[in-house]
Parts: structure tokens; C-alpha cells; sequence
């Protein structure tokens, strides 16, 4: 008999142990395995490296051809900043991938993490491809809507009493540290996250790999002081790249997207902006260990579980996607005030119509009607193929709204402070070949950095997957024998 | 968990349907007294009917006051019981088995609640027949299909039955349990009929999980469509300054949960203090709770600030000339900090730490400190966007709430509260199967000298277990 702290007796029960594979040995064969993974390099990689190296020439000739044509005209911008946009959706979302399930201990996410954070680095290249947007964004004065509320907006009403200050190129100064601290918050991520394994590397590694090791890993012995340094700094680092992604898509979306149309007032634009960003990340992870399984000897660590969460996830994120587009197209349309209805004809209804449809069929009406089942959720295949169709859709949804957008501007620039456009753009603004060298050669460029950057740090999480040992038990119930998995505070 | 007591199936039996199976001392005076408060609101009710519409405070050109703000605030709070146990249910979160019925039950005595409350309001609640027959058969006039007072009540109505179907589901094994032990004959063939015969074979459990899980998933969209479309009754408006913004239907829902969620806390306080079942709702639960609510509120607050920062960016001059009367003119502006201060400032800060989150009293005074923010909220979106002249406005005014309104909005109050005693006496507010199963699969681990809980996973493929993972 137990008393409570009421002071009643009540009769405890004892709680049943679950024993843990977590021996030394066990822990070893982890290590030597994954680090057996990793040392090997395929015939297959390379040929995959060259071709996206190749691509990422294009790109660097299609952004040297870019910046030769100069800044006065913004119309030819729009796909440069669509695949600025896009790049910062999919590559800068993807360690969200790792973060969220680790704060709510979600062991699944364990073999897949390190790919997630992975994709961190190719944010030093979202940051090159942001430089030139510095010259493009019209200062304050030029007389635009904005959400510094400059000064001679403020001097219309005493509400804006405090705010004539404001440096006129706020969203240049701002933009600029919110970027640059997004990229050196992902940075620091990955760094701290690989200490363990850098370590790993310097204790087992050979040649440059131990030198590599020894010089990042900054003495890591795995001490319970440096142990609880690494979570400690991982919690609060995650928390700040959580808030900053947030706060980037804020200024990209209303810098680089809303100010550029007269009439363009869509105060749930940003979140919408941010959680595509979300769907996408979830969908680059994806399609990225995917890959990692079929063609990089993951199989006996990626397995269905992780595309089960993530594809549960992936489904959660295209219904919330529909509904933060419907509840801002519903309000334009029901409304129909003149500025919405040429908003909407700008985007939707107009010349842009067909992108639309097609935008929306692949990021939600087939993550939708294909995620709902659970044979889907639960298959390797399943969910990488609905990764792909929002990947698309995505790159559409940026074509789509960025292109638009940047017409509209190059036509109504004087007009900004308008509540609504002097002219639609009545046809698509179609791609030329330095267009095509970006998309192709900037997409391929990050793909390039990440298989380069897989192959200087270990992919696969390595302390997770040994942590995941003292966590992990399979128990007898009944007739079946079931998993049981712990969960530290 | 880490306080986790294990207990026996008898014993939780036993502790859970002690309350049932008799009657505390204090039972019979709360429901005495809150009956008192529900009947002085429908007596004034019975007044507002009997003279007209003209006894509230409502009059050109401030139309919708008190009774609509209290409608969108007990929406609000009926958000807890799909957050708490549809969504913590599909994400397998142990830490809502106690909780997940009493937030449940709120919701849909907060829905009878909300849904009264503009029936209320229109002065004439007979005229929802309205919306159900033609107003002329002759001249073949029907309800505006593209309004949105009519889509409210689809919303509202089928919110309710979704959740009334999801509790009744989730109370079958306990129902069963109740027939097997009450006394009398007539309380035994009730309990008997409600239970529609479950015995608890293999085949009656699977599919009361499935059902649980479906309700579960089905229910989310509801949930979010109807807070959606109550901040649509407002946001599809041009006319008023304010209410014409995208990020309402989050705003709103985000808000719900907020407030929900507290009240969700605060009734997990009362559950200990009243039923004394402190063996079941630990300081490990509010700890997870107030985790939750820095999260949510957290998220509540940046909408807020985006809702606020899109009202500036229009450069609108009456949209500014609106949010000064909010803020900085009396008496709306005293009421805007206290509403930032209750709903974030205080609450927020405090359970950032361990000592207060998991402290029953503090969470219970800081998310009734929410609540009373939250309500504010709604009165602040309300009624100064209403108050502010317009230029096609002939008549202005402010706005005074008359005591019938008053008593009508405590008598909402007592009736979710009289709703949860009278369930509470009848039904165990902890859902007894819920907490065997969580003491089934629950284990510990030992990780060096420490034991760390830890519970069977549910519903892995069958691969897994595979030789190979």
C-alpha cells in the first residue's frame, strides 16, 4: 500500500520494466555501420554530382547575364526572385523537418534529422542569390506602401507620431540581418548538432576525414557537461531559427511580393507564405531521404516509419495550405471590392489562370485525395511521389505569384501607394533563357552543396540513432511482441 | 510522466465513479445556486421578449453588443475539447487520458451556450423557423443561402452533433462499467440502453478505437470551419473598419484555442480541488498543459500583431482613426490593456516557469486571468468597430450594456457550469477506459541510474519489427 498527498492509502501496482538493447557493443555496431555507409562513395554520386555541378554553371551564367542587364527593368527580376523565393521555401524550411519533432521527442524523426539540417547550408546560397535584391527593392522614399510607416505617411496623421525616423531604407537594413541571421542560425545548427559526430570521425576516421574531425568536433569527448551544453544550445538555437523562418517569409513576402501591387492588403499573406514554406520543407526532406534509401545504403535505417510521419505530416500541412489560401480568397471574393477583384485577376482568373489550377491541383487536391489513405501514408513510394507534386507546385506557386507580382510593379511603380492596379497584366510574362539558367542552374546548385556537404559530414545522425538505443525495447503483450519507447523530459 | 501512480483497475474504478455512485456535500448547493443564476437569465430573457429588444443596451448604429461578443467567446471555448482529445488523441500525446473527457464535455455545453446567446439576441427565437421554411410560401422568398448568418448555424449545429456523437462514443466502455455497478433497477436499464450493449469483446474495442480515431479526423475540419465562419460573419463586411481582414478565420481559431485550452486548465484545478483526483491530473499534466498554451498563445499574440500591423499598412484613414478609438480613447483604450495584459503579459512570463506550470493554483488563476483577456478581446472587435462614425453614418452613439444583457451572459456562464455538475453526477468526468489503457502500455526504462517513462507504441506497420529496423 502507497499514500498519496491527500494522505489516502491506495494500493500501487508496480510498474513494468522494458529492457534496452543500449550494450556498448550494440552502440558500436552502430557507429561502424553508419560510418561504413558513409565512407563509401558511389560511380552513381559523382555522375549525380557532375551533372547538378553542371547545372549550378548554368545558374552562375544565368545570374552573371542577370545582373549584366542591369536594374531598371523590374519585370525581368520576377523569375530570378521567384527562384530566390523558392529556394528560401524549400531549402531554408527543411530543418523544420528536424526541429519540431525533436522538441516533441518524436523518435522517428532520429535517422532523418541530420538530412533535414543538412539542407542549412544551401542557405549560404539563398543568401548570394539575395545580394542583387538589396538594389531592386525601392527605397521608402519612392513612395510605396510599407511596413516601417515612413515618414512622410506618418506625417499625414498624428497616429504616426515617433515613426518619421525611420531610416528610408528600413527594409534593406532588416531584410539583410533577418537573412543573414537565418543563414548563421542554420549554420550554428548544424554545427552543434555534428559535434558528437565530428568527434566520431576523429576517433574512427582516416586521412582528411580525421583531420576534419578533429579540427570541428572542439574537443568533444562526451562529457555530461558538454552533453547538456549540445541540448541546451540545440533547444535555444532551434527555437531562434524557428522564429526567424517566420519572421524571413514575413519580410519576403510583404518586401518582395505584396508592396509591389497597389491594392495588395492580405494581412494572413505572410503566415500562408511561411506554411507553404513548412510544406515544402517537409517535402524536400522527403524526396531527400528517399533518395538516401534507394541509392545511399540507408534501407535498414530509413524505413516506413519515417515516411509515415512525415507523410502524416505532409497531409496535416496541404489541408491547413487550402485553408489559409480559401480563407483569403473567400474574403476577396465575397467582398468584391475593385482592388481585391484585380487582385484576384492578377493571380488567379487572369493570365496566370492554368498556372493556378495546375499550382493547385499538385500542392493540395493530390496530396489530399492520395495522403487520406493510409496504404499510401504507409508506403515508400507513396509519399516521395506526393513530394514531388508539391515540389512543383510549389515552384509554380512562387512563378506564379513572384512573376505576376513584379510585372505589376514595372507597370504601376508610380502608382504604389494606390489602392488598386491602373492595369492587369493580361498575358504571362514568359521565361527566357537566362530564366531557365536560374531555375534549372540554382536548383541544381543546391542539391550540389548538399551532396558535397553529405559528403564532409555523416548524414545519418549518428549520436541519435545511439541514443535511440537507450530509448528502444521490445516487450512480450500477449501474443504479440510490441515496441516500447521511452521519452526523456 | 515521471509522477506517474500506478494504480489498479479496481481502484480506478473505484476512485473515478466514486462521485457517481454518490453525492458530495457541496453538490447539491453549487447546482442549487447556479440553477438560480440560469433561471434570473432566463427570467430576464422571458423580460427582453416580453418588452422588445429595446431593453438591452443595443440601439443604431451599435447592433450587435454583448450577447454577439459572449457568443464568439463560448465558440471559442468549445475549441478545447477537439484540441485537447482529437488532436493530442491522433498525435498520441499520453498526457491528455485524464483530460480529454471533461474538455469534451465543455464543448458542447459551451456550444448550447454559444448557440443560445444570438437566438437571444434576435430578440424573437421562434424566428429561426425562418431558416428552415420559406418566409413567404406566396411570393416564394427563402433564407439567403450566401449569408453568412446562415451558415453559422450549419457550422454551429453541426460542430454539435459532431462532438455529442465523439462523447457519446468515447463514454460507451464507461457506461458499461456504470450498468455493471449501479444500484437501482432504473438507473441500471438507462445506463444499459446508453451503453448499446457493450461488453468489451475484442471486436466492441476495435471498433470503438476506430470510431475514436475516425471521429477524431473528421471532426479537425469542422472544428476549424466553424470559427472560420464566425469570423466571416465580421470579416466578409466592407462596411466596418477592422473586420474586413484575411487573417481572421486563424485569428479567431488561434484565439479559440487560446481560451479553450485555459479553460481546459482551469477545469483540470477544479477536478483536483472538488474531486480530489489528484492520483489522476498530476503536476506533470499542467506542466504539459501551460507547455501548450506558451505555444499557442505565443502564436495568438503574433497574429494579433499581424492583424494590427495589416490595419496600419493600409494607410487607411478611417482604419487608423479606428484603431485609436481601440487603443487610446476612452473607454475602449483602459479595456485594450487590459486585455493585452491579461491574455499574454501576465500569464505568458509566468509559466515560462517549471514552478508555476506546475502549480494547480497558479494555473488555475492565470488561465481564468486568460479567459477574462479573451472575452475582452471579443468585445473589443465587436463593438468599437460598430461605435465609430462613418461617413454614410446618420446616427451615433455609444454603447451601454443593459442589466438584461448582463444577466443573459452570467446566465451563460452558469449554464455550462450547472451542465458540468448535472454530467458529473451522472458520468465519470475522467474517462476510466482511457486511463487503464494508458496504465497498460505504460513502462519504464532505466537509462544509467535514472528510470524514464516510457509507453508502448501504438499503431506501428508491421514492419518494424522487421530484424532489419
Amino acid at each position: 500500500m502507497a499514500i498519496n498527498s491527500a494522505g489516502v492509502e491506495y494500493e500501487a501496482v508496480p510498474e513494468p520494466y522494458a529492457e534496452t538493447e543500449n550494450s556498448v557493443d550494440n552502440r558500436k555496431d552502430v557507429s561502424d555501420r553508419l560510418l561504413r555507409i558513409h565512407n563509401v562513395i558511389s560511380n552513381r554520386f559523382w555522375q549525380f554530382a557532375a551533372l547538378t555541378g553542371l547545372m549550378f554553371v548554368l545558374g552562375i551564367i544565368g545570374f552573371v547575364l542577370r545582373l549584366a542587364s542591369g536594374f531598371d527593368d523590374k519585370d525581368v527580376w520576377g523569375y530570378y526572385v521567384a527562384v530566390f523565393a523558392f529556394l528560401m521555401t524549400t531549402t531554408s524550411a527543411a530543418p523544420m523537418v528536424a526541429i519540431a519533432p525533436r522538441i516533441v521527442n518524436a523518435h522517428w524523426r532520429r535517422p532523418i534529422s541530420r538530412a533535414a539540417e543538412l539542407w542549412t547550408l544551401a542557405g549560404c546560397l539563398n543568401l548570394i542569390l539575395y545580394i542583387p535584391l538589396i538594389w531592386l527593392l525601392p527605397s521608402l522614399e519612392n513612395g510605396r506602401r510599407s511596413l516601417w510607416f515612413y515618414g512622410h505617411q506618418a506625417s499625414k496623421n498624428e497616429f504616426w507620431t515617433g515613426f518619421e525616423s525611420v531610416p528610408a531604407y528600413s527594409p534593406h537594413i532588416w531584410a539583410t540581418l533577418a537573412i543573414i541571421s537565418l543563414v548563421v542560425l542554420g549554420l550554428a545548427l548544424v554545427w552543434i548538432s555534428c559535434l558528437p559526430d565530428f568527434a566520431v570521425l576523429r576517433d574512427q576516421g582516416s586521412g582528411w576525414r580525421k583531420k576534419w574531425g578533429e579540427r570541428l568536433s572542439l574537443g568533444w569527448i562526451g562529457t555530461s557537461g558538454q552533453w547538456n551544453w549540445q541540448y541546451h544550445r540545440m533547444g535555444v538555437i532551434s527555437a531562434f531559427y524557428f522564429m526567424m523562418l517566420i519572421f524571413v517569409h514575413f519580410f519576403i513576402s510583404v518586401e518582395f511580393l505584396m508592396v509591389h501591387v497597389p491594392g495588395w492588403i492580405d494581412s494572413l499573406y505572410p503566415i500562408t507564405h511561411a506554411h507553404n514554406a513548412l510544406q515544402a520543407g517537409v517535402a524536400t526532406v522527403m524526396l531527400t531521404i528517399f533518395c538516401l534509401r534507394q541509392f545511399g545504403g540507408y534501407k535498414d535505417y530509413i524505413g516506413l516509419d519515417q515516411f509515415w510521419g512525415l507523410g502524416k505530416l505532409l497531409l496535416a500541412l496541404s489541408l491547413l495550405w487550402f485553408w489559409f489560401w480559401f480563407s483569403s480568397f473567400n474574403l476577396f471574393w465575397y467582398a468584391k471590392k475593385p482592388s481585391e477583384l484585380s487582385l484576384l485577376e492578377l493571380l488567379i482568373s487572369g493570365p496566370y489562370m492554368w498556372m493556378f489550377i495546375a499550382e493547385f491541383l499538385l500542392v493540395f487536391i493530390i496530396p489530399w485525395f492520395s495522403m487520406i489513405w493510409n496504404p499510401v501514408r504507409r508506403s515508400v513510394w507513396g509519399p516521395p511521389l506526393i513530394a514531388v507534386s508539391v515540389l512543383i507546385g510549389t515552384l509554380l506557386d512562387r512563378i506564379r505569384l513572384y512573376v505576376a507580382s513584379w510585372d505589376a510593379a514595372s507597370r504601376d511603380f508610380a502608382s504604389m501607394l494606390e489602392m488598386e492596379m491602373s492595369e492587369v497584366p493580361d498575358k504571362i510574362l514568359a521565361p527566357g533563357i537566362t530564366d531557365i539558367f536560374l531555375i534549372v542552374g540554382f536548383i541544381g546548385g543546391s542539391i550540389f552543396i548538399f551532396m558535397m556537404a553529405s559528403r564532409l559530414i555523416p548524414v545519418m545522425n549518428i549520436w541519435e540513432q545511439k541514443e535511440f538505443l537507450l530509448y528502444k525495447a521490445e516487450v512480450q503483450y500477449h501474443r504479440a511482441k510490441v515496441l516500447v519507447l521511452g521519452k526523456p523530459r | 510522466m515521471q509522477e506517474h501512480t500506478q494504480l489498479s483497475q479496481k481502484q480506478i474504478n473505484d476512485e473515478l465513479l466514486r462521485d457517481v455512485l454518490t453525492v458530495p456535500k457541496w453538490w447539491l448547493p453549487a447546482v442549487v445556486g447556479l440553477g438560480i443564476v440560469v433561471a434570473t437569465g432566463l427570467g430576464a430573457f422571458s423580460y427582453m421578449v416580453y418588452h422588445g429588444v429595446g431593453v438591452t443596451g443595443l440601439n443604431r448604429p451599435v447592433f450587435w453588443g454583448f450577447f454577439i461578443a459572449n457568443f464568439v467567446f463560448w465558440i471559442g471555448i468549445s475549441h478545447a475539447g477537439i484540441m485537447i482529445s482529437a488532436i493530442l488523441r491522433l498525435t498520441q500525446a499520453e498526457w491528455r487520458r485524464p483530460v480529454t473527457r471533461a474538455a469534451e464535455v465543455m464543448t458542447v455545453f459551451s456550444l448550447i451556450a454559444a448557440l443560445h446567446t444570438p437566438l437571444f439576441h434576435v430578440g424573437r427565437p421562434w424566428r429561426v423557423l425562418y431558416w428552415i421554411f420559406p418566409y413567404d410560401f406566396d411570393r416564394g422568398i427563402w433564407p439567403n443561402i450566401r449569408s453568412p448568418f446562415v451558415w453559422d448555424p450549419s457550422a454551429v449545429g453541426t460542430y454539435l452533433i459532431a462532438s455529442s456523437l465523439f462523447v457519446f462514443v468515447c463514454l460507451l466502455p464507461d457506461i458499461a462499467i456504470l450498468r455493471d455497478r449501479a444500484k437501482g433497477l432504473f438507473v441500471k436499464r438507462i445506463y444499459a440502453f446508453l451503453c448499446l450493449g457493450f461488453r468489451g469483446t475484442p471486436r466492441q474495442w476495435r471498433l470503438q478505437t476506430i470510431a475514436g480515431i475516425l471521429l477524431s479526423a473528421l471532426v479537425l475540419p469542422v472544428f476549424v470551419s466553424v470559427h472560420s465562419i464566425v469570423s466571416w460573419d465580421f470579416a466578409v463586411l466592407i462596411g466596418v473598419e477592422g473586420w474586413h481582414s484575411t487573417i481572421f478565420a486563424p485569428y479567431f481559431i488561434i484565439g479559440a484555442i487560446h481560451s479553450g485550452v485555459s479553460a481546459v486548465a482551469m477545469l483540470m484545478a477544479l477536478a483536483v480541488w472538488l474531486y480530489k483526483l489528484d492520483n489522476y491530473i498530476k503536476p506533470d499534466h499542467f506542466d504539459a498543459i501551460a507547455r501548450l498554451l506558451i505555444v499557442v498563445a505565443t502564436t495568438w499574440f503574433f497574429f494579433f500583431f499581424l492583424e494590427w500591423v495589416y490595419a496600419l499598412y493600409t494607410l487607411d484613414s478611417p482604419e487608423i482613426a479606428l484603431r485609436e478609438l481601440q487603443a487610446f480613447e476612452w473607454p475602449y483604450g483602459p479595456l485594450f490593456a487590459i486585455f493585452v495584459i491579461l491574455s499574454f503579459v501576465i500569464p505568458v512570463p509566468m509559466w515560462l516557469f517549471k514552478r508555476f506550470r506546475r502549480s494547480a493554483k497558479i494555473m488555475f488563476w492565470t488561465t481564468i486571468l486568460v479567459n477574462i483577456g479573451m472575452w475582452l478581446e471579443r468585445f473589443l472587435i465587436v463593438i468599437p468597430g460598430l461605435v465609430r462614425r462613418t461617413h454614410m453614418t446618420f446616427d451615433w452613439g455609444t454603447y451601454h450594456p443593459s442589466l438584461v444583457e448582463i444577466l443573459i451572459v452570467v446566465e451563460t456562464f452558469a449554464f455550462v457550469a450547472l451542465g458540468m455538475l448535472l454530467f458529473a453526477k451522472v458520468l465519470p468526468l475522467i474517462p476510466l477506459f482511457d486511463v487503464k489503457e494508458g496504465v497498460v502500455f505504460r513502462h519504464v526504462i532505466k537509462v544509467g541510474r535514472k528510470t524514464v517513462p516510457a509507453s508502448i507504441r501504438e499503431g506501428l506497420p508491421h514492419h518494424y519489427y522487421d530484424k532489419n529496423h
